[in-house]
């Protein structure tokens, strides 16, 4: 789950990065007192769960309270990368001397914490290390062991900082580590992390990424109850207990897995785009197969609806049963074709067969989408 | 013949009495695995499908000798029990669990790789040696015996290939799962090199997906040692950026983890990648024709 700038920032604060003190809110008058509050010049910067704010306007500075409100009931009203700004975050403008990029993520292949400092902050890490390499110091870190303060301050030697600036930079890396092993984190990343022309350092930006496997273990954390990157749709699918991708096509998609999902998404992408993506994972149940036609066939647009199903663990017969019994009361002209193989396909076939489903046996998928894009050219 | 699973090892199931557990014991056995024990805390005593039940792994292998455990335990409690396991010398941990949390996989490939012992997972289907045994949730009747070895980061991609490969009449010599989360427990580079070194193994197929680097990896270690023939089907062509695909590794973030970087690296390492999952079989009829020509 990602976090919002402002959330994210508190959790630094907690754990004693130095975050400047910014007020958040939904409306463009508390902005102007927020601004009286925080001091100006101020900046305005949009909460949205994406990249490149800065670019799109997101992030504007103030030289006065009514400025702010301004900007901030403008930024209010726009969308960045389709992402529509709900929040604003005011914030005293920082006078900056230096920037630092400072990040902990990790390496999937190693499967161990990597540490990254930079001198080159406020712009992407990846362009930094495209370009200048060798402004980039990062170390593989043993998840037992941790990064120390003596570690840390090797990477600020590295980077070539010295003195007080090396003392503080290692002192705020060495926290941004524990915060990330605290809060099980995929990422967690200042950029920039600056020096003021007074000599005060400052975190002025926090992203946060937390592991959605690991969020049980943080109950304590008062995050936006929903995601705000997710469709309708998408919401649905989470409650009745699927993974639902809404996608801009016009074929549905049901399919038992998540690889063999994106496998037909593949195929079906020859001629048509998939209208979404869905697994069902391994509950399939006559309930489960019946709220997913529903789902599916909510979406606007569609032409055809397509179910690759693989009958191993997952009792296919039963979720056949659902399928059908969805279709019966609620009849489509749209075609259904299903791929269904493994334990009692036979049955699975009969039952899908009278229920008005055209069903394919051929063992290979694709076999059964040509039969599908067959149906649709006949229709046109 | 096959690796790291074959008729002989001495199986334990961990999570043995929950639901999944029970049902997956019936079928391991079924298929002919030879389960030795199983575990579940505070449930020792119990017998499962004529399994006998213990309450911690140490008590579990000293009975019974386990040499190979696999897990249905629930995700919060996978790092505890895989560092028991480990300690109990178990050598082979097959982790069918979806949702541990990838600080905890960290934790546990770190002490593993201390040690010595092999994981695969988590989020893994499992391993099958056809007509021998099974460890995980993959369905027997989708394999067949033969001498191809399958890697997939999906379960279900795995049976669609192997059942079009088993259509052609071939067969495999181990299929396994390695698991689609963002950290896997070993690297399909490594998987590699354990088939590369099975003489009863002619060429090796890879069923990727998009996310991570797993497959830009292998094919530097393909390009370097490897010496049997290699096939791969890569899915997820069409995902679009930012959007996690059911698995928790699946996802694109920015051009990292695209399913084109890793075609391009596997086809500049010699490895024949199929676009779609039922052009595999042609090109391992082909791959084999090259590399061991009829007498």
């Amino acid at each position: 789950m990602k976090l919002y700038e402002f959330e994210a920032g508190d959790l630094f604060r907690q754990e004693g990065i130095p975050v400047p003190d910014f007020i958040v809110t939904d409306n463009p008058p508390q902005a102007r007192r927020a601004a009286e509050k925080v001091g100006t010049p101020a900046v305005v910067k949009a909460q949205v769960l994406t990249g490149g704010r800065g670019l799109a306007g997101g992030v504007q500075a103030a030289e006065s309270p009514r400025q702010t409100e301004e900007i901030a009931r403008r930024i209010l009203k726009s969308s960045i990368r389709g992402l529509p700004v709900n929040r604003v975050m005011v914030v005293k403008k920082a006078e900056v001397a230096r920037e630092f990029y400072l990040g902990v993520t990790i390496d999937g292949l190693t499967g161990k914490p990597v540490v990254i400092l930079s001198t080159a902050g406020g712009v992407s890490i990846e362009e930094t290390a495209k370009t200048h390499p060798q402004m980039v110091v990062s170390r593989q870190v043993s998840i037992s062991t941790g990064l120390g303060l003596p570690e840390a301050k090797e990477m600020a030697q590295e980077a070539g900082l010295d003195g007080d600036e090396s003392t503080a930079i290692a002192g705020i890396l060495h926290k941004l580590y524990h915060v990330f092993r605290k809060y099980d984190a995929m990422i967690a990343e200042i950029n920039p992390l600056v020096r003021t022309v007074k000599g005060e350092y400052l975190a002025l930006d926090a992203k946060m990424e937390i592991d959605d496997s690991g969020l049980f273990r943080h109950p304590g954390l008062k995050l936006s109850a929903e995601d705000p990157l997710a469709s309708p749709l998408e919401k649905k699918g989470r409650q009745i207990g699927v993974t639902y991708v809404e996608l801009d096509g016009e074929i549905g998609i049901v399919s038992s897995g998540a690889g063999l999902a994106m496998a037909t998404m593949d195929i079906i992408g020859r001629k048509y785009r998939p209208a979404n993506f869905l697994e069902t994972g391994g509950g399939i149940s006559e309930e489960l197969l019946y709220n997913v036609m529903e789902l599916v066939l909510q979406k606007k647009g569609l032409k055809a609806v397509f179910l690759n199903l693989l009958a191993g663990i997952n009792p296919i017969h039963e979720g056949a049963k659902g399928i059908v019994r969805f279709l019966r009361e609620h009849p489509t002209d749209i075609p259904i074709v299903a791929r269904a193989l493994g334990n009692r396909q036979e049955e699975i076939w009969q039952i899908l067969r009278e229920g008005g489903v055209e069903v394919v046996t051929d063992v290979a998928t694709e076999k059964s989408v040509e039969y599908l894009f067959q149906l649709l050219e006949e229709t046109r | 013949m096959s690796i790291l699973l074959n008729r002989e090892t001495k199986v334990l199931v961990q999570g043995i009495t929950g639901r999944v557990g029970r049902a997956q014991t019936k079928w391991m056995l079924e298929y002919g695995t030879n389960i030795v024990a199983g575990v579940t805390p505070r449930k020792g005593g119990e017998v499962v499908e004529g399994v006998p039940v213990y309450d911690s792994v140490a008590q579990a292998v000293s009975e019974s000798g386990a040499e190979a455990s696999v897990f249905f335990v629930p995700p919060a409690a996978v790092k505890d029990a895989a560092c028991e396991t480990i300690d109990a010398g178990v050598r082979f941990i097959v982790v069918v669990t979806e949702h541990v949390p990838v600080h905890d996989a960290m934790e546990v490939k770190d002490y593993a790789t201390e040690r010595g012992v092999r994981l695969l997972g988590p989020t893994s289907a499992g391993i099958l040696t056809p007509g021998e045994a099974k460890m995980g949730i993959m369905p027997g009747n989708m394999f067949q015996p033969g001498r191809i070895g399958v890697i997939s980061r999906s379960g279900t991609l795995a049976y669609e290939i192997c059942l079009n490969l088993a259509a052609a009449g071939l067969g495999q010599s181990t299929a396994l799962g390695m698991g689609a989360d963002p950290v896997a427990f070993t690297s399909l580079s490594d998987l590699l090199a354990l088939f590369d070194a099975d003489p009863e193994t002619d060429l090796v197929v890879i069923i990727g997906e998009v996310g991570g680097t797993q497959e830009e990896h292998a094919a530097q270690s393909i390009a370097d040692r490897m010496t049997k023939p290699v096939v791969a089907y890569i899915a997820g062509h069409t995902v679009p950026e930012g959007k996690r695909m059911g698995h928790a590794g699946a996802i694109v973030q920015g051009d990292m983890g695209t399913a084109r970087s890793k075609i391009n690296a596997l086809q500049k390492a010699g490895v024949a990648v199929a676009e779609y999952p039922g052009d595999v079989v042609k090109l391992v009829q082909k791959k084999l024709e090259q590399y061991y020509p009829a007498q």
